[in-house]
């Protein structure tokens, strides 16, 4: 089910009735969630929600095994059991065409003619997020961060909550299984804030991202032809803004939509394109994989425990890994490794050179920073590497290329994305929170209107979002 | 939070929404639109789903927008008794959709299949217009989720109702979401390329895909020339040759899978007039191609040209028939389908 659906609409309107009704206590309330969530789930395909029972079975296991088993030989069984199945899940319906492809090429590469049958494996929507927070608790578990989930519900709904299930936040259980233990209902101020909240991620997902920018970005990238400079860019630029949007708008969605439940979910974006620099860029996009990777694999890599060249590579292995987190195509291995030269040139550059960062340099290098993400996200958004090569040969120059935009859809997209840079860089160091706070009620409610009927206006046609196939 | 007054705010947007989205939808009425039916990929997979509880006396009718509009359910119901199910899809070739049904279905009842030439043997290539549009239609038929089929059924009352949610699964000049009116606003020219004309809808659409033409293509001749505007840049725009061989090869042995299991094979040519009729017997002589295809696949066969009450009808916008016309083509073809025994009776 998509957030930006009529079905959720009443799926939501439902579960609020039902939430708020005096007629469950709170264990029946969150039996009556986890039943709603794995509804939420199969209105996409019923029997893949086996795979969700699989994994929350196998991970409750373990994680009570860990928590009273001393013997560390029977510990690590019952981790490597969880990552197993975990990580087996991801191996089988994420990777598993794309592992076939490599192998048969690789055999192909020393002489040996071999032709496989690709396997067609339907790709589970969310696998990537609800396998990584599940093994975030099991990892947690083993290293006695964290007490045992107090019931199998309290588990089950940490694993499932439909507002984070398919595009996350990806949430720590620490964070979220002790919120479930006593009852929670949102203040009515929180409810409003939760559908204000939900608003603005419905507008940044159905106007910004869908009708402003989508178009544009896919009529580039389809092209099948080689561009203009203009329009190669123009192209790049409004995918940068749509996939923002679009994952940023499904993040706000899904905190907005638990606080309404009075469940409170960690922010997973700050104003990314304001980012100085790459370091400071993961810390405010999709902040919760990037903690995610930085806790549970750059660390374990060593860190910056063991040297400088030990550190680059531990950096240089997890962007990759973080790359291919994101579909399996050497494409997104691309858009990794640049992002990992990124941040090694920058750590680099950083003992070298010291610049006390001012307003006016600040905007530069953060336009610096845009720039050289928006090079990655080509890579990120072509389906092959030739379509990358051309697009990245017209934004630098190098082709004499066809124009296919009309001149307002330039003009729209770089609209947009100005106003969405200023935006970023005005925000930078406060939140939108902080910002409403200073806001008249009246002016907020005028803005609130506004988004709400540019919503309706755009309709919508129900567009997936982008991140549920990662 | 507490002195966000987030009341007042909610309170204020829920007043200003209702009022702003009320006045939208009354100027677009005031402007002349009304509520439809949108013909997108939800509505043609509710009919596809029905094929698969179809008996062996039931019809199925496939191809373009000419048997789409041309073919009128409730007059082919009254005179055989049975009422066929709608899979015609505009600006399509019928072969991804006949195929379908060949592959995907046990169905061996009454296939009608509408020709209009320039689709019909246009092309097999999976990323050419034609071809994408119906299969686009097929995959989402065999893809749909739950949450799509429960999204179009909550659609339905709000397309049916209100202007502002009635719009177009496709670009069209009058679609009156954001993208729509995005897309009219025009400034300096490009590309250098021929940008297409203007173009709207001239039809309505029924839950069960019934299409009639609208009165105002019949009696305002201003708006079927936008449409025949249309039509002209379109077939003198130039573009591939027509794959003739291969798009026969391919409905063949498709025909020849479904009559051999019984299947009952019926093709039909609806009439076009103007520029198309011109251009169509130019370039895609009846000898040639249609009783071609004919003799191949050995179907039943109703041409417009073989009838009197048919050859001489006149196409508003040069390709579909008005809806009286369509009623009259209707129980023509229908009149003569019983005549010969076309339709396959169980008993």
């Amino acid at each position: 089910m998509l957030f930006n659906s009529l079905s959720f609409i009443i799926f939501l309107v439902i579960v609020l009735i039902l939430y708020y009704s005096k007629i469950f206590n709170w264990t029946n309330q969150k039996r009556m969630l986890l039943l709603a969530s794995y509804l939420f789930y199969a209105m996409w395909n019923p029997p893949l929600v086996i795979l969700l029972w699989i994994s929350t079975i196998v991970d409750y296991t373990a994680g009570k095994k860990l928590a009273v088993l001393e013997n560390q030989r029977q510990r690590k069984f019952w981790l490597l059991l969880s990552l197993f199945v975990n990580l087996g899940f991801l191996a089988f319906f994420k990777y598993g065409d794309f592992l076939l492809e490599n192998f048969v090429m690789g055999l192909n590469a020393i002489g040996m003619d071999f032709k496989a049958q690709p396997m067609d494996i339907i790709l589970p929507m969310g696998i990537s997020f609800y396998t990584f927070q599940t093994m975030s608790y099991t990892i947690d578990m083993y290293k006695r961060k964290i007490e045992p989930a107090r019931t199998f519900l309290d588990f089950a709904l940490y694993v499932t909550f439909f507002p984070q299930l398919v595009a996350g936040p990806i949430v720590r259980a620490k964070e979220l299984i002790t919120q479930f233990y006593e009852e929670k209902k949102a203040t009515t101020e929180q409810f409003l804030w939760g559908t204000f909240l939900l608003t603005i991620g419905l507008f940044q997902k159905i106007v910004l991202a869908d009708t402003l920018l989508a178009g544009t970005s896919d009529d580039v990238f389809g092209s099948g032809s080689i561009l203009h400079g203009l329009d190669a860019w123009t192209g790049t630029l409004a995918f940068s803004g749509q996939i923002f949007f679009d994952f940023a708008g499904y993040s706000t969605c899904a905190i907005g939509i638990a606080l309404m439940l009075g469940i409170i979910l960690p922010d997973n974006f700050r104003y990314p394109y304001a980012a100085i620099g790459f370091s400071d860029l993961w810390r405010r996009w999709h902040i919760s994989l990037s903690t995610w990777l930085r806790d549970y694999l750059y660390i374990p890599l060593g860190g910056n425990r063991h040297g400088i060249t030990r550190m680059y590579a531990a950096l240089m292995i997890t962007m990759l890994l973080g790359g291919l987190w994101h579909g399996a195509a050497w494409t997104f291995v691309i858009w990794g490794a640049l992002h990992g030269i990124y941040l090694v040139a920058e750590r680099l550059l950083r003992n070298r050179i010291h610049i006390k960062i001012t307003t006016w340099n600040g905007i530069l290098v953060a336009l610096l920073t845009y720039f050289c993400v928006n090079v990655t996200w080509v890579f990120f958004r072509a389906r092959e590497f030739s379509t990358a090569w051309n697009m990245l040969g017209s934004m630098f120059g190098l082709n004499e290329g066809e124009k296919i935009l009309q001149t307002f859809d330039i003009l729209k997209v770089f609209t947009v994305i100005l106003i969405l840079f200023i935006c970023h860089w005005l925000m930078r160091n406060t939140s939108m929170k902080a910002v409403a706070l200073k806001t008249s009620p009246v002016v907020l409610g005028v803005v609130w209107a506004v988004l709400f009927v540019l919503i309706c206006i755009a309709q919508g046609s129900g567009e997936q979002f982008i991140y549920f196939q990662f | 939070m507490t002195n966000m007054q987030l009341k007042t705010s909610f309170s204020i947007a829920l007043i200003i929404s209702a009022i702003a989205l009320v006045s939208w939808e009354l100027y677009w009425r005031s402007q002349g639109y009304e509520p439809t039916l949108d013909d997108n990929k939800h509505l043609w997979a509710v009919e596809r789903a029905k094929v698969d509880e179809l008996l062996a006396d039931d019809v199925v009718i496939t191809g373009s927008s000419r048997v789409l509009f041309d073919i009128q359910l409730d007059e082919f119901e009254k005179l055989t008794g049975k009422r066929p199910i709608q899979l015609a899809s505009a600006g399509s070739s019928p072969l991804p959709i006949f195929h379908d049904l060949v592959e995907h279905t046990d169905f061996d009842g009454t296939i009608i299949v509408g020709v209009t030439p320039a689709l019909f043997f246009s092309t097999t290539f999976p990323q050419a217009s034609p071809w994408q549009r119906p299969q686009t239609r097929v995959d989402h038929f065999h893809q749909r989720t739950y949450a799509n089929r429960v999204n179009h059924w909550l659609s339905i009352p709000l397309q049916k109702n209100l202007v502002m949610m009635s719009g177009h699964e496709e670009d069209a000049d009058e679609n009156i979401d954001l993208k729509g009116l995005l897309n009219r606003i025009k400034l300096t020219e490009r590309t250098g390329k021929p940008q297409y004309p203007p173009f709207f809808e001239f039809g309505t659409i029924d839950l069960d895909r019934n299409v009639r033409m609208t009165a105002r293509t019949v009696e305002d001749t201003a708006f079927a020339n936008v449409i025949k505007n249309a039509w002209k840049f379109i077939l003198t725009r130039g573009g591939p040759s027509p794959d003739v061989e291969g798009t026969t090869n391919f409905f063949v042995a498709d025909a020849k899978k479904f009559t051999e299991r019984g299947g009952n094979l019926i093709l039909v040519r609806p009439p076009s007039s103007g520029m198309f009729k011109d251009g169509e017997s130019k370039f895609f002589p009846r000898e040639k191609l249609y009783d071609e295809l004919v003799r191949k696949t050995g179907a039943k066969s109703y041409h417009y040209e073989d009838y009197e009450e048919l050859k001489n009808m006149i196409c508003p916008e040069w390709s579909h028939l008005s809806a009286e016309d369509a009623d009259i083509f209707t129980r023509v073809i229908a009149r003569e389908m019983i005549k010969d025994k076309a339709l396959k009776k169980t008993n």
